[in-house]
């Protein structure tokens, strides 16, 4: 006997009914075989609910289908009206033919309450037809791709969907996740569609807050906080700094506002603008290197920065960025004195993530940027600096490789917060900044590498900072830690510092 | 002619602006407020509030759900204070081969109902925010004020949810710094004074 086509009311919603109600009368009472067209029924029941709850005119048509012939569309008719008339619940039917080649129709109603599922989406009583990926499909692990796959065939799990929208977010970030869902092509079920929308070509700059500690140099705090959605096309944040000495030379408290916006008319072109007030404080070595070294502007007690700057993109990988930026730092010696430091800056970024066949997914990026500050933009200080950085991340499964580079250049005199400095909780790690280098250098060069399996890392650091006209020491240093979703632990060993100290660091970055 | 062309400006102007005094008017009066008890429950009945529709529409004919919070308060008088508050969680979404809307209630005890054009579903959700009339103590007798506010959640994912969660300092900032775009989804409208029937 063949098999009839699931119809719409079977599909949508028989595995619901079977786990919430078992119905093992159906097995008692009949073959487990659908029963044809035509066939003459000779018993109707319906499971899960009392039939006397049903308007008199319902009993009575449902009644009168026993010795009658089966007609699917009819059964179908009367489940409609029992929904129609009973809101509360879904229900299905089945008819299944018996030894002697009869009918035996049962409506197997639910309630809809009783069910976490239907509560969230009515729509989980269909069947999954075909789950799809609409926008960068290609980017996403095969793995992922077959966990999607696995939602088709049973009912709609918007939990387990749900799951796999943060999934989905997680390989393929900075864009967004829409689950969509939309009739299939035979009745009573659906296709799903997460689709990835696309981030602009233009990014925003990544988050950073953090809190940081280092024993050397002990707490360091940062939060930025954003004020509007990150998938709009601005964005405006407030950002606090609390003791920061994890960056700069200097150890600064205070705040920042800065205004972004990705698309000016069209994607190509973005602009921001950021302002910042931060007061400082200076660690004893840095004040004893300044009265060592007159050459390097002095320290300040309080700085303003204004930096406005335009970006035009090339295409979604490759921007170019220019503006000024205007500083005025309050002399901390020769208080109401101030100095300007007043500069040019451009940039170019590149960026790109790809993924093998394999499943390694990968992420290149590398920059360089140009401050320049002359008389042109009446700045008490003249410099030049140049700064290029790269970094490479490969993943593939649990193992993660990451490779780091910078090159720095500062001709001129340089204000202190743009002096390069090593040896802290995200480079050279294991030394201190201020036992290197403690008013900072006009070179740099460093280069990290770091190993990690699941979430335990070792790396080894390599880098120099230094100033003109004195000698290069390149400085090394090894580790290993614990990294969790920006968490992080990690104690840091120099390799070459004339000890055998451990330095520990720990803290988060978000 | 120019004469004229005054006197059928000065006409436009006066059935320009009597068209803007009804459509203001029409507006006033297709969003009223209406209470009534039903047992020892003060239900509150809206015409013309409805918010299944625009952004929220679309996303359910998605086959996306929706949740709306809904929030009754009875104030003193005009703008507070307030007397008693009730709130109430529903879950909307749109089934897409019956082409009718389901409600679920949060809380106990759950309630869900299906089959719904939208403006049934917008008045179940309504007749399913209520407030124990006893609880309003004296100003069960005296005049009131009622204010009702709905705003537009995305049902959290479940996986935020789930035990053993995936906790993210960054997620946690962004919940509760960014404006989302349901933000704009939220409306409240006051209304009063009313009395209960003795």
């Amino acid at each position: 006997m063949a098999r009839r086509l699931p119809s719409r009311c079977d599909m949508r919603i028989l595995a619901l009914l079977f786990a919430i109600l078992g119905l093992p009368l159906l097995v008692a009472h009949a073959q487990e075989v659908d029963a044809p067209e035509g066939a003459i029924i000779d018993a109707v029941e319906m499971s899960g609910f009392s039939p006397y709850s049903l308007s008199p005119g319902l009993q009575k048509d449902m009644d009168a289908l026993v010795g009658s012939p089966l007609s699917h569309e009819r059964i179908r008719e009367l489940a409609s009206r029992i929904e129609a008339e009973q809101p509360e619940v879904v229900a299905a039917t089945r008819s299944l033919s018996r030894p002697d080649g009869k009918a035996h129709v049962v409506f197997l109603v639910a309630r809809i309450s009783d069910d976490t599922d239907l509560v969230e989406n009515i729509n989980a009583r269909y069947m999954v037809e075909s789950v799809d990926i609409g926008g960068a499909s290609a980017e996403v692990s095969q793995q992922l791709r077959d966990d999607l796959q696995k939602l088709v065939g049973k009912r709609l799990d918007t939990e387990e969907a749900d799951r796999l929208s943060e999934r989905l977010e997680d390989e393929l970030p900075g864009r967004e996740v829409k689950r969509r869902i939309s009739k299939g092509s035979q009745a009573g079920t659906i296709r799903v569609v997460f689709e990835i929308i696309e981030e602009p070509w233009i990014p925003f700059i990544p988050p950073r807050s953090k809190l940081v500690y280092q024993a050397d140099q002990g707490w360091s705090g940062v939060l930025d906080v954003p004020m509007t959605d990150s998938l709009r096309r601005y964005r405006f944040s407030v950002g606090l700094a609390l003791g920061d000495r994890d960056d700069l030379i200097e150890v600064y408290s205070g705040f920042r506002l800065r205004f972004e916006s990705r698309v000016l008319g069209t994607e190509k072109l973005g602009a921001s603008l950021e302002f910042s007030r931060f007061n400082d404080t200076w660690e004893d070595a840095t004040l004893a290197a300044l009265a060592a070294n007159p050459a390097i502007p002095g320290a300040y007690r309080n700085r303003l920065m204004l930096e406005p700057m335009v970006t035009f993109a090339f295409n979604p990988n490759v921007r170019i960025s220019t503006g000024v930026s205007l500083s005025n730092m309050e002399s901390l010696m020769q208080s109401p004195d101030s100095q300007t430091a007043n500069a040019w800056v451009a940039g170019i970024s590149a960026d790109n993530r790809w993924q093998s066949t394999a499943g390694a997914r990968q992420h290149a990026e590398a920059s360089y940027q140009l401050r320049t500050a002359g008389k042109g933009l009446d700045s008490d200080l003249v410099y030049t600096r140049h700064l290029g950085q790269a970094r490479y991340q490969l993943d593939h499964r649990h193992n993660t490789i990451i490779a780091g580079f910078s090159l720095g250049y500062i001709g001129g005199q340089a204000p202190l917060f743009e002096r390069f400095s090593l040896g802290d909780t995200s480079a050279l790690r294991g030394w201190n900044k201020y036992d290197i280098d403690p008013a900072g250098g006009q070179r740099l060069v460093y280069q990290t590498v770091e190993y990690r399996y699941r979430h335990i890392a070792v790396f080894f650091d390599a880098g120099s900072v230094w100033d003109e006209n004195t000698a290069s020491t390149i400085r090394y240093s090894t580790g290993f830690g614990v990294h969790s979703d920006g968490g992080f632990v990690t104690v840091g060993f120099p390799l070459n510092a004339g000890g055998t100290g451990a330095t520990f660091m720990m803290g988060v970055r978000f | 002619m120019s004469a004229a062309i005054g006197r059928l400006s000065r006409r436009q102007t006066g059935v320009l602006a009597l068209a803007l005094i009804v459509t203001a008017a029409l507006r006033l009066s297709a969003q009223t407020l209406t209470v009534k008890t039903v047992a020892d429950a003060l239900h509150v009945q809206a015409r013309g509030f409805s918010f299944i529709d625009g952004p929220v529409l679309n996303r359910l004919k998605e086959g996306r759900s929706v949740r709306i919070d809904f929030e009754m308060t009875v104030l003193a008088k005009p703008e507070g204070p307030v007397v008693r508050q009730a709130s109430q969680s529903f879950t909307l979404s749109f089934d897409l081969w019956e082409e009718r809307f389901a409600v679920s209630r949060g809380g106990s005890p759950p309630r869900s109902i299906s089959h719904l054009r939208a403006r049934d579903a917008e008045s179940w959700c309504l007749d399913n925010l209520t407030m124990p009339v006893t609880s309003l103590g004296q100003y069960g007798r005296e005049p009131f004020w009622i204010r009702l506010a709905y705003r537009i959640q995305e049902p959290a994912p479940a996986g935020n949810e789930a035990p053993g969660e995936r906790f993210t300092l960054r997620g946690l900032i962004d919940r509760l710094s960014r404006r989302r775009e349901e933000d704009d989804l939220a409306r409240s409208i006051d209304a009063g004074p009313f009395r209960l029937p003795n």
